[in-house]
């Protein structure tokens, strides 16, 4: 039986999608054929978008963890590329790895999450060592640091819904990952249209101009305060009869998920100002590339699986309770 | 320490077929590997079902840019010059494709882009802006093309007066070209055939030319594309 906040994520996601598609037909003939066509392509985007994440997440905890590892991989690649990183083939193939390697971690669950943790500073280790027999030390650190960072932001830091996927056991109340994956994804893209939305009609003074023009500080402070709201009503019934349920920790939740939210768009926007392209890549029309749409979630993971862990206290922490062993078919624990 | 250069790829805009059909390609991870596998498969099935002979390997220069050009029967032909090279070209080497042939649908341009690194000749619209970035290409980064400068695989064995597209790519320029010769890959896979016969594949590789000092103008054009033409004529008869 699902979790009533999963059913309620989305079905509130797909009458969304609904009526903001029914808005822009009714729209036709008011608007121009361009202002039409690029509104259409983008509600075209998000169609696919909510199915291509929704379905893996409905689907089961394997499909969940494939679908993060491909996006943490179509991630990195467009960063790769943005950055010029993709020219440095050994330090690629070696992020490449850590990000299967993160998706076998979550997915087996090996060593009691053991591995996960090791990953990060692993994979960074690795990505030092592979860099130096090519006996190029101009442009070392750069080189280096680029890598370290794709994998810490795409790959590491991505991971962590892999292994929320993972969590087998929040509290007494209930055993599914779904509600808490749902929420957590959907707050951080509703988080960005909504600073978005008041940026547009609201908005005045410019918050960071120089990183992201378009940004305010009115959108800003509404997302936070917008965002925080929805989290806590929807955590308050996620957590019930957990520690997580006090009004204190569900407060804090949806703060880190909103500011945390924007500073990852803040940071994909500094890199992109840094090398100074508009988009980094064009796979989505009217979005830019994947990571244009989900620079949001870069930072959230890590901080709202450990914040969890941390609250739930004896009843986490998250991911260690009773994971489920997928590839060898044992449980853990 | 130098200031952080950080030049993103140049086809970071382009998506999709656009970015397959782009004379700005640039490869990634993937594309390197499937490469690798590629080259690796085709070197082995030629030397294998092909017996393929290669002569006057010592002409090929030791790094690019560099042109092969050759007289065109097959679509191995590409194949076989491609597997006469070093495996370490794999990312410099492209083929300069039909593209009406191998460009035509999404699928065929995402296999001849990552997997053979082609770039499409629009035979039927080729202009002078195409030819004029496949030249800066050749001259900016290092490259090696695969040239057929007939146009088109020969229908009866015989090979056709050359086209002046590789004087427009090299006249001018410090750039070697080398002329090849192949035999045997019109009764291995002709234009008519669906699937290869064995058929023993020679190759003769010739020495380099570069023609810096031709005028990049028709007169310049021609006489490359003569010259290529009779050097390859001459392997032919060796």
């Amino acid at each position: 039986m699902a979790h009533p906040l999963s059913v309620t994520i989305v079905v509130g996601v797909v009458a969304g999608l609904a009526v903001s598609g029914a808005c822009i037909l009714a729209l036709r003939r008011r608007i121009s054929d361009d202002v039409y066509h690029a509104a259409f392509r983008r509600w075209r985007s998000w169609c696919w978008l909510v199915g291509v994440i929704f379905l893996p997440v409905l689907a089961g905890a394997l499909p969940t963890m494939l679908a993060v590892m491909v996006l943490s991989l179509l991630c990195f690649r467009e960063y790769a590329r943005a950055t010029g990183l993709f020219r440095e083939k050994t330090i690629c193939a070696v992020v490449s790895l850590g990000i299967l390697l993160v998706a076998f971690a979550a997915v087996d669950h090996w060593q009691d999450d053991r591995l996960f943790f090791a990953l990060g500073p692993l994979v960074g280790a690795l990505i030092v060592v592979v860099s130096i027999p090519s006996d190029r030390p101009r442009g070392f650190i750069q080189r280096v640091a680029l890598g370290v960072l794709g994998f810490a932001l795409l790959g590491f830091s991505l991971g962590y819904i892999s292994n929320m996927a993972n969590v087998v056991h929040l509290g007494e109340t209930h055993t599914d990952y779904r509600p808490l994956v749902l929420l957590l994804i959907t707050a951080v893209e509703l988080n960005d249209m909504i600073a978005s939305l008041i940026n547009r009609t609201l908005g005045r003074r410019p918050f960071l101009p120089e990183t992201s023009p378009q940004k305010t500080w009115a959108g800003a402070i509404g997302a936070v305060v917008i965002t925080t709201a929805l989290v806590t009503a929807a955590g308050g019934w996620l957590f019930a009869g957990t520690p997580v349920a006090h009004p204190g920790w569900l407060v804090g939740l949806g703060l880190l998920t909103s500011v945390l939210g924007q500073l990852g768009e803040l940071t994909l926007s500094s890199i992109k100002r840094d090398v100074g392209v508009k988009d980094v890549g064009a796979t989505l029309p009217g979005h830019g590339g994947l990571l244009d749409r989900f620079d949001g979630l870069v930072l959230v993971p890590p901080a709202v699986y450990h914040y969890l862990s941390l609250a739930l206290g004896e009843a986490g922490p998250l991911g260690s309770e009773a994971p489920f062993r997928i590839l060898t078919g044992s449980w853990g624990g | 320490m130098d200031n952080w250069d950080l030049t993103p790829a140049r086809d970071l805009t382009l998506a999709g077929a656009d970015r397959h059909r782009s004379y700005q390609r640039e490869s990634g991870l993937l594309a390197t590997a499937s490469r690798f596998a590629w080259w690796s498969m085709m070197r082995l099935s030629l030397a294998v079902l092909h017996r393929l002979e290669v002569h006057g390997r010592t002409n090929l220069p030791e790094s690019p840019s560099f042109v092969l050009v050759a007289n065109h029967a097959s679509h191995l032909d590409a194949m076989v010059l491609g597997a006469t090279l070093p495996l370490r070209f794999r990312d410099q080497l492209f083929p300069l494709a039909a593209g009406d042939v191998f460009f035509h649908t999404p699928a065929l341009a995402a296999f001849s882009a990552t997997v053979l690194n082609a770039l499409p000749v629009w035979r039927k619209k080729v202009g002078a802006h195409a030819i004029q970035q496949l030249r800066s290409r050749l001259i900016d980064e290092p490259s090696v093309y695969i040239l057929f400068p007939e146009g088109g695989r020969t229908r009866d064995g015989s090979m056709r007066p050359f086209k002046s597209g590789i004087g427009m790519m090299t006249a001018g320029t410090d750039v070697p070209v080398v002329p090849c010769h192949l035999e045997g890959t019109f009764e291995a896979f002709p234009a008519e055939s669906y699937i290869p016969r064995l058929h023993k594949v020679i190759v003769r590789i010739g020495q380099p030319r570069t023609f810096e000092h031709l005028e990049n103008r028709r007169p310049g054009w021609d006489e490359v594309s003569g010259l290529l033409e009779s050097d390859v004529k001459a392997l032919a008869e060796n």
